[in-house]
Parts: C-alpha cells; sequence; structure tokens
C-alpha cells in the first residue's frame, strides 16, 4: 500500500513538473495557428527552459537575499500545492494532510508574496513598478480564491480537496447547484488573470500591461529559468484544480494501475480547457490596466455573493 | 428540490446578475439593453411557472411582461436616448467601487430583511420556503443602489424599472395572480410610460440643489 501511494506521489508530481511547460507550449502554438501564424513549436517552454539554465547569471547591484532565492522558494511552494490537491490522481498521496483548501489557497497567496517581495529586493524602479501593480490587482484576486474555495466547501461539508472531487463526481446535481456555477465562473476568471491570459494578458511584454514579466524582469539564467517554470506549474495547478473540482470532476481513476489512465484524461481535459482559453484570447479585445480591477471586482462579487445566496437558501 | 426548481433559481440567479451588468455600465443604450435581458428573464420566468401549475393567468402575465417591458418600454427608452454622444455617456462610473458597494449595500439589506422580517413572519412561498425570496430582494435593493448612485435620470428610470421588475418576481414567488397583472399593468402604464416620458424630456440629470442649502 505504501509503495502504491509512493508510486502515486511520484506519478502526480514529475507529471505536474514535467508536463507544465508542455500545456503552456500548446497554447502559444494553438494561438498561432488560429491566427494564422506558424507559431512556436509547443516544446518551446522547455527550450526557454534549457537556454536559460545554461546561461550566467546577473544579480543586481544592491539586491538582497530574498531576490536570490525566491525563485527556489516559489518551485518549492508549487510543488509542495502539487501534493495536496487533486489535480491528477483523485486519492490522497504523501503530503495530501499538509494543507486543505484554505491552506492551498494560502499557499497561492504566500508565493504571490513571496514573488512581489523578491521584486522590490531587486532595488529596480521597474521590477518595483511591476509589484505595485500586481498588489494593486491582488487585493481582489486573493479574496475571490478565498471565498470560491469557502464556496465549495460549503457546497460538500467538507474542506478537503479530495473529499470534495469525489463527492462532486458522484453527486452529478450539486455541479448545477447555484453556488458551484457562480463559483465555477469566477474561478475561472481568477484563472484567466493569475495566468495573465486575455482579456487581462498580465504576462505580455507591453509596456502597460507588464505585471508578471514586469516583477521577473531582473532575473536571468538560472534563476529565470526557475521563475518561468514555476510560472508553468502554477499554471497548470490552477488550471487542474478547475477542471477536477468546478468544471469537469468526472473521469479520474484511483485504482492500481488504473490510475495510469488519469495522465491521457487530465491531457485531454487540458487540451479542453485550452480550446476555450484560445476561443477567449482571440475573439476578446485587450483591457485597459485599470479596468483589470472591475474585472476582478465581478469576479469577487460572483463568488462572494452566490456563496451568501447559498447560505440563505441552505 | 426537483429539477424544475433547480432550473428557477438559476434563472433568477441571471436576473439579479442582469442588475451587476446594468450597474457596471456607462453608456445608457447598455443599460436599456440589459433591462431588457432583466425583463425578459422575468417573463421567462413566469412562462415556466404557468407551465409548471397550468395557469393561464401566469401565461398572461409572462406576455404582458414581455410586450409591455420586453418590448414597449424598450422601445420608448431607446427612442428617447439622445444621438449625441455627451448625453448617452455617463461619466465617473468607477464599475469596481461600485460593484462592491452594490455588494455591501444587498448583503446588509437582505441580511436586515431576513433576521428582523422573515423570522416573525413565516412566509411560504410557491417554492417551499422563503429562501427564493433572496433573488427579488437582492434585485430591488439593486434598483435602489442604481437610483442613488447616478444623476441622469434614464439611469434613475432604469434603477425605478428594476425595482418594478424585482416587485413582480417577488408577486410571482408569493401573491395569487390576478393582483399582481393588474398591479404591474397600472405601474407600468402610469409610472413608465406617462411620468418617466415628461420626466425625460424635461431634466435630464439631476444635481444637488444649492438652493435648499441653508
Amino acid at each position: 500500500m505504501l509503495v502504491y501511494t509512493l508510486i502515486r506521489t511520484l506519478t502526480q508530481y514529475f507529471f505536474v513538473v514535467l508536463m507544465a511547460p508542455l500545456f503552456a507550449g500548446i497554447i502559444a502554438n494553438l494561438k498561432a495557428k488560429v491566427e494564422s501564424r506558424k507559431g512556436p513549436s509547443i516544446f518551446q517552454p522547455y527550450y526557454d527552459i534549457f537556454k536559460y539554465m545554461k546561461k550566467q547569471v546577473l544579480i543586481p547591484k544592491g539586491s538582497g537575499l530574498i531576490f536570490k532565492y525566491a525563485p527556489f522558494i516559489l518551485f518549492g511552494i508549487y510543488s509542495l500545492i502539487a501534493l495536496i490537491v487533486p489535480i491528477v490522481i483523485p486519492e490522497p498521496i504523501f503530503f495530501t494532510a499538509s494543507a486543505d483548501f484554505l491552506g492551498g489557497a494560502i499557499l497561492f497567496s504566500l508565493a504571490a508574496f513571496v514573488k512581489i517581495a523578491a521584486a522590490f529586493d531587486s532595488r529596480s524602479n521597474f521590477t518595483a513598478l511591476g509589484a505595485v501593480r500586481a498588489l494593486s490587482f491582488n487585493f481582489l484576486s486573493e479574496a475571490t480564491l478565498i471565498t470560491v474555495f469557502f464556496a465549495v466547501s460549503l457546497i460538500t461539508n467538507t474542506n478537503n480537496p479530495y473529499t470534495t472531487n469525489s463527492f462532486l463526481a458522484s453527486h452529478f446535481i450539486q455541479n448545477i447547484s447555484l453556488e458551484h456555477i457562480f463559483a465555477t465562473i469566477a474561478f475561472f476568471m481568477l484563472f484567466l488573470y493569475e495566468t495573465g491570459k486575455i482579456p487581462l494578458e498580465s504576462s505580455g511584454l507591453a509596456e502597460l500591461g507588464m505585471i508578471d514579466e514586469g516583477m521577473s524582469y531582473e532575473y536571468s539564467g538560472k534563476l529565470l529559468s526557475l521563475s518561468k517554470w514555476s510560472g508553468y506549474m502554477k499554471q497548470y495547478i490552477l488550471g487542474a484544480i478547475f477542471l477536477n473540482v468546478f468544471f469537469i470532476p468526472w473521469g479520474l481513476q484511483s485504482s492500481f494501475p488504473g490510475f495510469l489512465l488519469d495522465i491521457p484524461v487530465m491531457f485531454l481535459k487540458w487540451l479542453l480547457l485550452i480550446a476555450i482559453v484560445v476561443i477567449i484570447e482571440t475573439t476578446l479585445a485587450k483591457m485597459r490596466l485599470f479596468r483589470i480591477q472591475d474585472y476582478l471586482a465581478t469576479s469577487f462579487t460572483f463568488s462572494i455573493l452566490f456563496l451568501i445566496f447559498s447560505v440563505v437558501i441552505a | 428540490m426537483s429539477p424544475i426548481d433547480y432550473a428557477v433559481f438559476l434563472i433568477a440567479a441571471f436576473a439579479t446578475i442582469s442588475g451587476f451588468y446594468i450597474q457596471g455600465q456607462e453608456y445608457i443604450s447598455s443599460m436599456v439593453k440589459g433591462q431588457l435581458v432583466q425583463s425578459s428573464i422575468i417573463a421567462l420566468i413566469s412562462f415556466i411557472l404557468a407551465y409548471y401549475e397550468h395557469s393561464i393567468d401566469l401565461l398572461i402575465l409572462g406576455i404582458l411582461i414581455a410586450f409591455l417591458r420586453g418590448f414597449l418600454i424598450t422601445y420608448f427608452l431607446d427612442k428617447r436616448v439622445p444621438g449625441r454622444m455627451t448625453y448617452v455617456y455617463e461619466s465617473n462610473v468607477n464599475v469596481a467601487s461600485l460593484l462592491l458597494i452594490d455588494l455591501a449595500f444587498i448583503v446588509v439589506g437582505i441580511f436586515i430583511i431576513y433576521s428582523i422580517v422573515f423570522t416573525s413572519a413565516d412566509l411560504v412561498t410557491k417554492f417551499g420556503p422563503s429562501s427564493i425570496l433572496v433573488f427579488p430582494l437582492s434585485l430591488f435593493f439593486q434598483g435602489l443602489f442604481l437610483i442613488g448612485s447616478r444623476r441622469s435620470t434614464f439611469s434613475q428610470i432604469i434603477g425605478y424599472i428594476e425595482e418594478e421588475n424585482s416587485l413582480v418576481l417577488f408577486a410571482l414567488f408569493l401573491v395569487p395572480v390576478p393582483i399582481i397583472i393588474e398591479a404591474s399593468v397600472f405601474l407600468d402604464v402610469l409610472a413608465l410610460v406617462v411620468i418617466s416620458s415628461i420626466l425625460v424630456i424635461e431634466k435630464f440629470r439631476h444635481y444637488p440643489m444649492e438652493e435648499l442649502r441653508g
């Protein structure tokens, strides 16, 4: 039993770490194809990671320890989150007991805090600008993340993400309940913001919308490589939570060796999510920078209003 | 709850969302379209209830809502929107703060009503306990907030329509049918078509009156 759990743990962890860049590559490639461009290879994120690994690390003069170690801390935080939420295997694995839903949300917040602290610690005005922009939006996104998790906890009467997944997979009617539908919409809006997709596009290199890229602007070499890799992991984890807890909780196997089927199932689920994201990215226009707050206020409204409605209705 | 109850809950929730949509708009014509959607949603609920309860009265009410609010009032408001850009755009609309204040206003209002009024009065709606009344109540407070937060007469009239929509929705879940039809038609004809047409033409915007300050 212990060996099976170990195999499941390793499968989930290495799937997240190794496959996360691939999904980012597929999104970029598919988006280019829709826009009638040839686009980068789906393996481009891997090439980037290896290229940066070989480059020399340059540390800005005056930067502190947080700046130097933040990419390692971020990679560690996302690695831990990858082990506590059902993003590949629907059965508890090692480290699952480390945190519940709220703990997962707090770990995401911790990662955002470390990233912002590192940006300030670089002593660069440009990265500080990106950090300040991120802070002016994060107060709404973090609140949405926590209330969305409260909503799913209320539906299932548990704060354990694995129990939630299993409950939603076995109770179809709960998936069309009011609080679940609007928590799903709020989380999807949050997913688009956190991963920097249009209509927000916080990760682009356009000067005015430069939020995420602005914060990691001073990184180079191995540190940049790790920072980018963490970004891909964050995208995968958020997307997989959206798929397995909110949108399509069905289809995952926990038996041995049936759980190996979870890998192609997750791949297919992700292809569906990528198709939705690409449709949104290629049909909507980019929002102006200070409209991002309106967008996040809407997602926060969805999450908290229907949380309150669900309490009243219950 | 049966599947039809779920469906009505969801559709009623979209009426609340349309209220937020109207609150977040800067262009009057978008607000008018939002009003059209909201009225259509309420008409749809009336049709579903008519089918569910085999009631001709509710069917008539649905047709009346669809015709009077969905078509007539939208047509009337759309015709009254001036062509010049300066008039149709309401400036200084901060969507994020408006949405959050609106949300707080709704939550506080509903909390007070549920904790004080509904605990003493044992209301029984067509969907069991009084929980479904949360949607018309939220719509009502949204209408009130829209009137309070905007200066253009159009926005305030749309806020009033929202309030009236909320009352019809409230009555649909609670009150016997003939009274709703009479009240609804009376309010539509008198308040919306007669009074609001005079108001829109006579006074386009409302500002604090300096003359009344002591």
